[in-house]
């Protein structure tokens, strides 16, 4: 670029010229009133302070680990019994059962929460539509101690038919299997009583209504041209279901599922209320006795030494790791999707 | 227009048209009727099984079986497998929706004799023997410390959460990203574990005592990261449009918060507040590692073992004492009716919300030809 | 105006087809409510057996909400109600009784927004319809069905080598072609044409135009169009629909398209084609 910069000029052409030269962004200062630089700061403080303290609790939890596996070694994960007196502490009976009752829980209120889920969005009445909505945001917020004390009630003495009858008529197979005579003339209750089968029932009435709110809000996003599209072909409202709902649903179906999984591993007192709680490993779901990681931490917490105290955390840690995974899995499941556009989980 | 003629012509009514076919309703009330009287004749006289149980279940399954029998005559396999749908969805769901009934209606009967008594509500339990008749004691100490517990614990979350929310969506920033996702992942925390951490660092490791603040701060651990997370998605709602409305009239950040974010979303904010106070109301596992119980009223949170509904409840059911279980039982539906409450209200605040939304949503098609919506199908 | 012979030649319709050439529709004192809101006053139209009609007229008179009647999608809408009757070949589609997953196949509808399903490649988009509507075919006769369709829906050559494809991943105007596709595989005697080209670009609606044209000897069409160029060019019937201010909209002159364009009887129409009013 030629020189404009006559020398013969005053000094401020000089200056014009030169700022032409340097095309390149400004530095602004933000010029905030004070007032937002104070909002900014208390703001902060307080989202760093929550970091802080909500952090903590997961790093002292994973911290404790250290102590357990220095005293107790990697028999900690193998050791099935819990035995204070003698010093002798395992999880592994603890996170088979907190696994099994999870997993019952699942299999008995994942297809309940489904259909649910899809006749609320897509057959219920127009009129009775958010009655039902209502009815399930209540079963969510009913608290867990109200399902524990209706399974311990009205649950568990059916429960304890319905599992005779399957020991009866399915006991062929090996999870059904219990160590009595299911035939016997008199048969005595006790034999199924507070087994994982009924606290996977009790846990079960506590997933529904998660799983079903996240599946219900995905399906009722499923776009309405392509369920037009299937109308005018000719479709019946099953067959616009398979082919528009149900595709577009599904990464709400599993990301539901998983939310729901992972409030069932963490569940404490619907579990404590109707099992009773034994350490062994045990693959037998009809037969009394079984565990939780939360429903050990609840009842050894105050006899525990301080070294058994530092086992206890980092069995919730383990439990802690396990919720935290699945969440995880459904966020990413839900986002992934087509359908997580517009909804939280 | 060129169509009408002189003549005299029908009058111009709306049509009767019917979503069901003669057919459609036929089949489904035919089938039922022959499905529970071929399950009674067969179940109970020529099997000879008993038990109500059984009889429902097998009555279900015989009546999809003439559903779809009956179907299969003269019409084609997609109408087949749409009623089969529609049979076994709306029985699943009536399933479910009647259990929620159920679960209510079975707590209130039976803590009946407890809470239809005055001293139920104005006695605590002092000097008053677990086995005692309903009639002496009382469970005011539970009601007014989970009312103090909660109080304390929403009064320490509710700054805390709603300030982080406020921090996530309106100043943000690389370190808010760190505070958001560490949030998130403590909304995963099972809240025994919350329990857990407050008993070994507070009470074994600084040695307070039991009291009604440690267990305030034991929820309010629970409580502030799900605040957070549902306060920051209400304010994320907002549309940024109105913020830069705010601003661009010169209004500083904190106004533009203060006067525009907030009330905008206000009621969310409390809906999600009371939603939030509604479930710590009941948290119980917390309580059975932190909590102190005991007889006596105490309405000072910061001495001595202050009592709470969840663990009472889970006392006397774990008692075996009838009286004990009783009074179990009344706590319990006077828990379950302080969540209804809190629940009601959130969802009548929200009503009108929800109401505007859905009027606001139609302009963008044109006023004559407002479209299918997702769930009001034809059949 | 007929198609070329060379279009039809070596297109054999199977066993499946019920029909040859289309059928006739009538409206009969046609009404329409959304609540009671009325938007269609005593609309009475033939749209004769293997013809192109075209409804012309300005936006908001009532000319979606009349086709959507014809294949009974406008009684989804909750608030929605309707008068009078509709003959496919003499018989009231409206009459109880009668099934109405049986009335849209043989109605087929194509929207403004073109809505394959993305969850199905392309081949399954075209035989969606006979999944959904219980038509069965045999696999051979499938994959010559599928051939046949996207031809007619002028996508084949396009699209021949990715038929796996998901449906989304094509076009605007190439999903256009295949929702045509996917309507006429469940061979309908009537396809309704909403808007078909106003979400496409030129070249592509010239395409679609052509398909129309190449379709008529067999599907008798309806289409409603904003542009009138459109209307000249694809049709042979035309009906040019009007709602005065707060009035409910109905039929003011329907004809021949030579006619409707070329001589108007009333002074509305008239002004109307050419451009007097939009």
């Amino acid at each position: 670029m030629t020189s404009l910069i006559d020398e013969s000029r005053p000094d401020d052409t000089k200056e014009f010229a030169r700022a032409e030269d340097q095309d390149r962004p400004r530095t602004i200062a933000a010029g905030l009133p004070p007032s937002d630089h104070v909002f900014r700061a208390i703001v902060r403080a307080i989202g760093v302070s929550v970091l802080v303290l909500t952090g903590s609790i997961g790093l002292f939890l994973g911290y404790q680990a250290i102590p357990t596996f220095k005293r107790y070694g990697f028999s900690f994960l193998t050791e099935s019994q819990w035995q204070p007196q003698l010093d002798k502490v395992g999880i592994s009976a603890v996170l088979l059962g907190t696994v099994i009752v999870a997993l019952i829980a699942l299999l008995i209120g994942f297809p309940l929460a489904f259909v649910t889920a899809l006749y609320i969005s897509e057959y219920a009445p127009a009129r009775w539509k958010s009655v039902a909505i209502s009815m399930i945001d209540l079963m969510a917020a009913v608290p867990s101690i109200i399902y524990g004390l209706f399974g311990f009630a009205f649950l568990e003495p059916h429960a304890q038919d319905l599992a005779r009858w399957l020991h009866q008529n399915l006991g062929f197979i090996p999870i059904f299997k219990v160590d009595t005579d299911p035939n016997a003339a008199s048969w005595s209750p006790a034999a199924y009583f507070g087994s994982a089968f009924i606290g996977g029932i009790c846990v079960s009435l506590m997933i529904i209504p998660l799983a079903c709110s996240v599946m219900r809000g995905v399906f009722s996003l499923a776009p309405i041209g392509e369920r037009e599209a299937a109308y005018a072909l000719g479709s019946t409202r099953w067959g616009m279901v398979r082919a528009v709902v149900l595709p577009f649903g599904r990464g709400g179906i599993i990301g539901g599922t998983m939310l729901g999984l992972g409030r069932a591993l963490g569940e404490t007192v619907a579990v404590m209320l109707v099992i009773s709680q034994t350490f062994e490993i045990k693959f037998t779901i009809l037969s009394s006795g079984t565990n939780t990681t939360s429903a050990l931490i609840a009842s050894r917490f105050s006899e525990a030494t301080s070294a058994q105290l530092a086992a206890l955390l980092t069995a919730g840690f383990v439990l802690f790791l396990l919720t935290l995974g699945v969440n995880t899995v459904a966020a990413v499941f839900v986002s992934r999707s087509r359908s997580g556009a517009g909804v939280e989980i | 227009m060129t169509a009408t003629t002189a003549a005299p012509q029908a009058p111009d009514v709306p049509r009767v048209l019917s979503a069901r076919s003669a057919d459609d309703i036929g089949s489904i009330w035919g089938s039922a009727l022959a499905a529970v009287s071929f399950t009674w004749i067969a179940y109970y006289h020529l099997l000879s099984f008993s038990g109500i149980v059984g009889f429902v279940v097998v009555t279900w399954f015989v009546f999809l079986a003439f559903v779809a029998g009956v179907t299969l005559v003269g019409n084609p396999v997609p109408v087949l497998f749409d009623r089969l749908a529609t049979a076994i969805l709306t029985s699943g769901a009536m399933l479910i929706l009647l259990l929620v009934g159920y679960v209510l209606i079975f707590i209130y009967r039976r803590g009946w004799p407890a809470y239809t008594k005055a001293n139920f509500y104005t006695q605590d339990m002092s000097g008053v023997r677990p086995t005692a008749p309903l009639t002496q004691g009382g469970i005011l100490h539970a009601i007014v410390g989970s009312g103090i517990q909660i109080g304390i614990a929403t009064a320490i979350s509710v700054p805390l959460g709603v300030g982080t929310a406020i921090y996530l969506t309106e100043v943000g920033g690389k370190l808010a990203q760190t505070v958001r996702t560490v949030v998130e992942a403590m909304t995963a925390l099972p809240d025994i574990l919350a329990g857990l951490f407050v008993y070994t660092f507070l009470i074994i490791g600084l040695h307070w005592d039991r009291t009604g603040l440690t267990v305030s701060i034991a929820l309010a651990v629970t409580m502030i990261p799900v605040i957070a997370r549902s306060a920051e998605v209400m304010l994320r709602v907002v549309p940024g449009g109105l913020r830069e409305a705010g601003l661009a009239l010169g209004a500083s950040r904190w106004q533009v918060v203060r006067r525009v974010v907030v009330p905008t979303a206000r009621s969310n904010l409390v809906t999600s507040i009371i939603l939030g106070v509604a479930r710590i109301a009941g948290e119980t596992a917390p309580l059975l590692i932190v909590s102190g119980a005991t007889i006596f009223f105490n309405a000072d949170p910061l001495h001595d073992k202050m009592n709470s509904l969840p663990l009472l409840i889970f006392a006397g059911i774990r008692s075996g004492e009838p009286a004990y279980e009783q009074r179990a039982y009344g706590a319990a539906a006077v828990l379950l009716t302080l969540v209804l409450v809190l629940f009601i209200t959130a969802r009548f605040i929200a009503r009108d919300k929800l109401a505007k939304r859905a009027r606001v949503e139609r302009p963008a098609k044109s006023p004559v030809l407002p479209t299918l919506e997702a769930g009001n199908a034809p059949s | 105006m007929t198609a070329p012979d060379s279009v039809l030649a070596g297109l054999d319709f199977d066993a499946t087809a019920r029909h040859r050439g289309g059928a006739n529709l009538e409206a009969h004192n046609v009404s329409a409510w959304f609540g009671s809101n009325k938007v269609l006053e005593r609309v009475n139209l033939t749209m004769p057996a293997r013809t192109v009609t075209a409804l012309i007229g300005p936006s908001g008179c009532g000319k979606s909400t009349f086709l959507r009647i014809l294949n009974r999608m406008h009684e989804s809408v909750p608030s929605a109600k309707l008068g009078g009757e509709v003959w496919l070949n003499g018989d009231d589609i409206y009459a109880p009784g009668k099934r109405i997953t049986e009335t849209r196949r043989r109605i087929g509808m194509v929207f403004q927004k073109p809505n394959p399903f993305p969850a199905m490649s392309i081949a399954d988009n075209v035989t969606a319809g006979l999944k959904l509507t219980g038509m069965r075919v045999s696999r051979s006769a499938r994959a010559d069905l599928i051939e046949r369709c996207l031809t007619r829906g002028g996508l084949w050559n396009e699209v021949k080598d990715r038929l796996h494809a998901p449906g989304s991943a094509l076009s605007g105007g190439q999903q256009q072609r295949l929702c045509i596709a996917r309507s006429l595989a469940v061979d309908p005697e009537i396809l309704l044409m909403d808007e078909p080209c106003s979400a496409l670009d030129p070249t592509s609606t010239r395409r679609v135009e052509e398909t129309i044209a190449e379709l008529a000897p067999d599907v008798t069409i309806v289409i409603v169009t904003h542009n009138m160029q459109q209307a000249n060019r694809v049709s042979q019937q035309c009906a040019f629909f009007l709602a005065a201010q707060g009035t409910p909209g109905g039929i003011v002159e329907s004809g021949s398209t030579a006619q409707i364009f070329g001589n108007p009887r009333d002074p509305r129409t008239a002004d109307y084609v050419n451009g007097r009013f939009g």
